[in-house]
């Protein structure tokens, strides 16, 4: 293991530049009610411009209509678009992991009529993985692909699907031949399906708030035809754990809290601030630093060719901490009793990061799951 | 990014094998019971390592700055027993800035010089006076230096141990910081180069430590997931144990938390300004420290709260050395302000820009 330090060339600091230009034109500061990290709004829209400037699934290749850039470059876009509390919810997922999927063990007919369409902003997905009785031990998935001409029928349940109900597919983790003893992994594969599929329905099950994000998504005979088939059978779970890999690590993992310690910065300014308020500053842009250099690193690793699963792990596993910390540090140090409809857009956002935030540790890969995969991986002393 | 600044490879490995040959466990807990390690330095001094940075013109063994860190950081990883730091990125550094010969042996400096102590200049001769607390082996050293401020210049004294009076005083790793009274001691006149300062030599003095602290846990992460491995309960390894993994994991994310940020202010600071980095680093690195000593700690078990066993000479320098330079309040003060007045539209792109965003 070994995060080594990077820092961004000249090309890279005016694509930084053009992001910047672009959202301080799209979304002013102080103008727009920030979301707080990947769980943003869906505003296909902005996606779509987002897209124009080629920063929708921007390290594809440029035959599948991405632009052919770096995990950096990616990474410059992504951390400017969450510091910014941008809209990016409706492309979120296929950016991040789902186009690498189709990209990697896709056919060249699912390439041809999936990227393009992921590249022009156009597509939603959500992730098919958790079911009822699979969490954590994800493979254990039980939902059953079986047999049919040209195709499979699917029956059973997916849970925790976050956007099925406004998303267009989803890639999903299924059984596709019955659990030998011993090797759960086997058997498993990954599905393209269309989530208005007929026989799929899809309930919410309303996130601690009120809000819409989780659903259930039940299975009742629904057709997939072989040509939705991602790589080869059987192969799932491995497919699965690279696509992991692309999930963690990176700027959504630190972020989050951001644009609330901003905000508080832009409703202080001109008063006095206590000098514990201003050592919390201190303390924040300090480890923020710190943080980002390392998640930088692992993107530039990736460039090298190399799959950074141990150093993603560590870094999604001290990130998501990192923004649950930043969130008792301001609770603890600003006397307000805030709640969501306060007129302070700070007290909002602080009252939103404080309910939803326990999710951070959790989702995608709950933080004990992170620390088995990264402890496997350390080195103790040389010898 | 200008141009790539990079370690002089032959840099790190002869500095590892010097220190895995000439400090272990039990070189180490001698120089703590005698209050110096003759062996150990005459060994470190003969490759020339202490004066790596400082011009061979001026008497210094050449190379850069970030060459002398990571001696630094490899100092803190093997827990070595010696003045490197004082000798040569600080006391060295101050002397060369001001003209001043370098001594063959052990440069020690004055952590808060201008503070403690008064000094009045007549001619070409400075005169000081006062008590100096907690100065690094002041006792084996040949040179104290002294870097103050009289008639608003910078002053860099260079003063033979022997004029002063020295009382053995330790931190918590058993490492000599001595109490020194200076008593009309008369030394000649030397003034600071521009740009060296007391504000510049606290930031040299902080990035010493974040080297040596960056070491420090690294060497504690590797030697827990190595004595976790090793010791079985319940008819496995340890390791093997979630809740003992949390801890694991925790101290190899500070490990390298705290070389990342040591690491990327040494870059900066030998390119040039690097005042965020350097105070950003020695708060990280301070947290990190605090951090991973208890998780390391916790780990180890009984095991690690024993003389016998190495861990304590890392988690005693750590907590010495989190206090030296800066502590975290200091540190997040100073970065506070910053952050503060360059207001909310900037916060972002100072933390992507560091220094560089500030001009």
């Amino acid at each position: 293991m070994r995060f080594t330090p990077t820092e961004l060339t000249e090309a890279e600091l005016h694509l930084q530049r053009e992001v910047r230009e672009f959202l301080s034109e799209e979304l002013p500061p102080g103008s727009h009610e920030p979301c707080l990290g990947m769980a943003a709004r869906k505003d296909k829209d902005f996606s779509l411009k987002m897209a124009a400037r080629g920063w929708v699934g921007m390290a594809l290749p440029k035959e599948w209509g991405g632009s052919d850039r770096t995990a950096v470059d990616r990474f410059i876009v992504v951390e400017e678009m969450l510091r910014w509390g941008a809209p990016v919810g409706h492309h979120w997922v296929a950016d991040r992991q789902t186009g690498n999927v189709i990209l990697k063990f896709g056919t060249e007919e699912q390439r041809e009529r999936f990227l393009p369409a992921i590249c022009r902003g156009e597509l939603g997905f959500s992730i098919g993985m958790s079911e009822p009785d699979s969490g954590s031990d994800l493979a254990s998935v039980s939902t059953k692909a079986e047999r049919a001409s040209d195709g499979w029928i699917i029956n059973g349940t997916k849970i925790w699907t976050s956007g099925a109900h406004e998303n267009d597919w989803f890639v999903c983790l299924l059984r596709t031949s019955p659990m030998e003893d011993g090797n759960k992994h086997a058997g498993l594969s990954q599905l393209l399906i269309d989530l208005k599929s007929p026989g799929l329905e899809i309930s919410p099950i309303p996130f601690l708030d009120g809000s819409h994000h989780f659903n259930e998504v039940t299975f009742n005979e629904v057709f997939v035809p072989d040509t939705n088939v991602v790589g080869d059978l059987g192969m799932g779970w491995h497919q699965n754990t690279t696509e992991m890999a692309y999930e963690r690590g990176g700027p959504d993992r630190w972020l989050s809290p951001f644009s609330t310690v901003e905000q508080l910065l832009r409703e202080a300014q001109g008063t006095d601030l206590e000098d514990t308020v201003t050592e919390l500053f201190g303390e924040l842009v300090a480890r923020w630093w710190g943080v980002r250099n390392l998640s930088l690193s692992v993107a530039r690793l990736i460039d090298t060719g190399e799959a950074p699963s141990v150093e993603s792990s560590l870094v999604k596993e001290m990130g998501t901490r990192y923004e649950q910390e930043v969130v008792e540090k301001l609770v603890h140090l600003i006397d307000l009793e805030y709640s969501p409809d306060s007129d302070s857009l700070f007290e909002r956002l602080l009252a939103q990061c404080v309910v939803t935030f326990p999710g951070n540790t959790i989702r995608g890969g709950t933080i004990e799951i992170l620390r088995s995969v990264a402890s496997k991986g350390l080195k103790g002393l040389p010898t | 990014m200008t141009e790539d600044i990079l370690v002089d490879p032959l840099v790190t490995e002869t500095a590892h094998r010097l220190f895995s040959e000439i400090c272990d466990h039990e070189s180490i807990q001698a120089a703590e019971a005698k209050g110096q390690a003759p062996e150990i330095w005459d060994a470190f001094a003969e490759t020339g390592f202490p004066w790596i940075s400082i011009d061979e013109d001026a008497g210094g063994s050449g190379g850069s700055l970030l060459d002398a860190l990571e001696v630094l950081r490899l100092v803190g990883y093997h827990a070595a027993p010696i003045p490197a730091a004082e000798t040569g990125i600080l006391g060295g550094w101050l002397l060369a800035s001001s003209g001043q010969e370098l001594p063959d042996g052990i440069t020690t400096v004055v952590p808060n010089g201008g503070e403690a102590l008064t000094g009045s200049a007549a001619g070409t001769e400075v005169t000081i006076s006062g008590r100096a607390l907690r100065v690094p082996w002041a006792r084996v050293a040949q040179r104290i230096v002294v870097p103050l401020v009289i008639e608003e210049q910078t002053v860099i004294a260079s003063v033979d141990g022997a004029q002063c009076d020295i009382e053995p005083m330790t931190n918590m790793a058993g490492e000599p910081r001595d109490t020194v009274t200076f008593e009309n001691v008369r030394v000649p006149l030397a003034l600071a180069a521009p740009g060296v300062d007391l504000e510049a030599f606290r930031f040299r003095g902080a990035l010493s430590r974040a080297a040596l602290m960056a070491g420090a846990i690294e060497k504690m992460s590797q030697l827990t997931v190595s004595y976790t491995n090793d010791r079985v309960q319940f008819g496995r390894p340890v390791a093997k144990f979630q809740a003992v993994q949390q801890h694991l994991v925790w101290g190899a994310q500070d490990a390298a938390l705290a070389r990342m940020v040591a690491e990327t202010a040494a870059r900066e600071a030998t390119r040039g300004v690097a005042q965020f980095e350097i105070a950003a680093a020695k708060l990280v690195a301070n947290q990190a420290a605090a951090r991973a000593t208890k998780a390391c700690h916790q780990a180890h078990g009984a095991m690690g709260m024993t003389q016998e066993y190495p861990l304590h000479h890392l988690s005693r320098r750590l907590w010495s050395w989190r206090k030296e330079y800066g502590g975290d309040a200091e540190w997040s003060k100073w970065l506070g302000k910053i952050a503060v007045s360059q207001g909310a539209d900037r916060l972002y792109p100072l933390i992507t820009g560091g220094s560089a965003a500030l001009n």
